[in-house]
């Protein structure tokens, strides 16, 4: 595992996810990044996320070319927006595909798959 | 000092596209498009002394411009590659112009294209091959489909925020295909398509259909650019170069702040700009289409339309070369081929037979000005051209 990704998902046991932020612009940051993108001049600090957030856009892969995936379609392939603004490729689980929709809440889970021990997003029963 | 139309197109040429190179390989395909092009222009090999490529279709990339230049055995003054994905052409095409206005060469010839590989994004070794390390790390893990779900994510945005229907995209493909059918050079030319055909095609990556996705093939083409007053004595009607902007706003789409407003806002304000023309002045688009989003996002973004409102643009127009104002006449990538980073250069080669009037059957009336747009990775870099056949 790559040093950065083993930074941002150091939490992992105890199911949080970490997310960089600048002290000097007070904005968050992703993905990581040693210097702050916004400013250029903040170092950044590593903060938890509130895990929650809503589906900014979605779609339904009908077919992978990704031998990993190939047998798991239909699947969503999400850009989700957490709380903190910043905005994270995912998956959405345990969400039939007829029922994604833009803006559905959701919140963070863990899974294993084929690339490592992933944070993924589950929808949240309203 | 501005250098609008102190440069022009003076040659070029383009190859049939093809599925199939019959065992060519891209710097054949390269080579004989080159000739093709000076041919076009009047001149001789020697009268090239710039040389700008677009990146290679195959092989090994580390030095491309001196492999090519080797290959065609030239020497040029001025050489580089241009690397800004499907808008690579028309950056091309301004690079040239910069090359040539600033004295650094006389005749620049600007090459694209080559031989489609379909191992290349094919599996995930190809996949994974056009990706950033940011893109290895935080997207592959989540299965994504390579251009096609990021355009997915686009065209799903755009349907929620202004109403864009799917009836709406597959028309840009239905027109499109409409301009092919007038076009012997068109990969897919021989039937019309309905948007029921395009809308019963496999649904991809929702909402993206299999009829609304580019087909990689093989292919080239090249363009020579001169300057004004040596290319209104060559044996073509001149093609000056009267706007050029360009614009980047980031890479993989996942860092977009607004995923349906492209840099093309910017990239066409800036062309604009320097041609002292407007959208309304245009006679003819010629815009990247590697799918129907794209081009409905330009249209908006180039300013042709209110934000949002491209969706219902195209659905009550004739964008096809009988229209008012045409769309991508030679029939865009959608039913042209996309052969290689060529795909980006068709844009750019059909607006210059259109403003000369050698488009044949397919020639619009109306031919004075045409807006031209690059459009690379996902609305990642824009290359935005305005083309005249007047000087001023």
């Amino acid at each position: 595992m790559k040093e950065r990704e083993k930074e941002s998902i150091k939490d992992q046991e105890d199911r949080s996810l970490s997310i960089q932020y600048c002290p000097t612009c007070a904005q968050y940051i992703f993905y990581p990044r040693a210097l702050c993108p916004h400013c250029w001049q903040g170092v950044p600090e590593w903060k938890e996320s509130s895990g929650r957030g809503k589906v900014y856009t979605y779609t339904v892969v009908r077919k992978s070319y990704l031998p990993e995936f190939a047998s798991r379609v239909p699947y969503i392939y999400a850009l989700v927006e957490l709380a903190e603004g910043i905005r994270l490729p995912s998956n959405i689980i345990d969400c039939p595909v007829e029922q994604i929709r833009i803006g559905m809440q959701v919140e963070l889970a863990w899974v294993q798959g084929d690339f490592g021990f992933i944070p993924v997003f589950r929808r949240i029963e309203v | 000092m501005t250098i609008r139309g102190r440069t022009a197109i003076s040659g070029m040429a383009e190859l049939k596209p093809l599925i199939d190179a019959g065992g060519r390989s891209s710097m054949e395909l390269l080579a004989e498009v080159a000739a093709l092009a000076i041919e076009d222009a009047g001149l001789k090999k020697s009268d090239i002394d710039g040389l700008l490529l677009t990146p290679p279709a195959e092989g090994n990339g580390f030095m491309w411009p001196a492999q090519m230049a080797e290959y065609l055995k030239m020497s040029p003054s001025y050489i580089n590659m241009v690397e800004l994905g499907g808008a690579s052409a028309c950056a091309a095409a301004t690079r040239a112009a910069l090359g040539v206005a600033a004295g650094l060469c006389k005749h620049c010839l600007c090459l694209s294209g080559g031989i489609w590989d379909p191992q290349v994004f094919n599996d995930q070794e190809g996949k994974t091959a056009v990706m950033s390390k940011a893109e290895m790390e935080y997207e592959l893990p989540y299965g994504p489909m390579g251009f096609n779900s990021a355009y997915a994510w686009i065209a799903q945005r755009h349907m929620y925020e202004f109403g864009t229907t799917p009836e709406q995209m597959a028309k840009i493909a239905v027109d499109q295909r409409q301009n092919a059918l007038a076009n012997p050079e068109a990969l897919f030319n021989e039937q019309a398509l309905s948007i029921e055909d395009v809308l019963n095609s496999p649904l991809i990556v929702d909402p993206i259909h299999r009829l609304e996705i580019v087909r990689p093939c093989s292919g080239a083409a090249a363009v020579i650019v001169s300057s004004s007053e040596i290319a209104a004595d060559m044996p073509q009607l001149p093609v000056f170069l009267l706007g050029m902007g360009e614009a980047c706003s980031h890479n993989s789409i996942v860092y977009s702040d607004n995923i349906t407003l492209s840099p093309v806002k910017d990239s066409a304000r800036r062309a604009f700009a320097m041609a002292g023309q407007g959208p309304g002045d245009m006679d003819l688009l010629s815009l990247y289409d590697c799918y129907p989003i794209t081009v409905i996002i330009t249209i908006e973004d180039a300013g042709f339309c209110p934000k949002g409102e491209g969706g219902g643009w195209v659905e009550s127009r004739d964008l096809t070369y009988r229209g008012p104002l045409p769309l991508n006449t030679h029939g865009g990538q959608l039913s042209f081929g996309q052969p290689s980073y060529a795909g980006g250069m068709s844009h750019l080669t059909e607006a210059v037979r259109q403003l000369r009037g050698q488009a044949g059957k397919r020639q619009i009336k109306n031919h004075r000005l045409a807006f031209v747009n690059g459009n690379g990775g996902v609305m990642s870099t824009q290359s935005s051209l305005i083309l005249g056949r007047d000087r001023a």
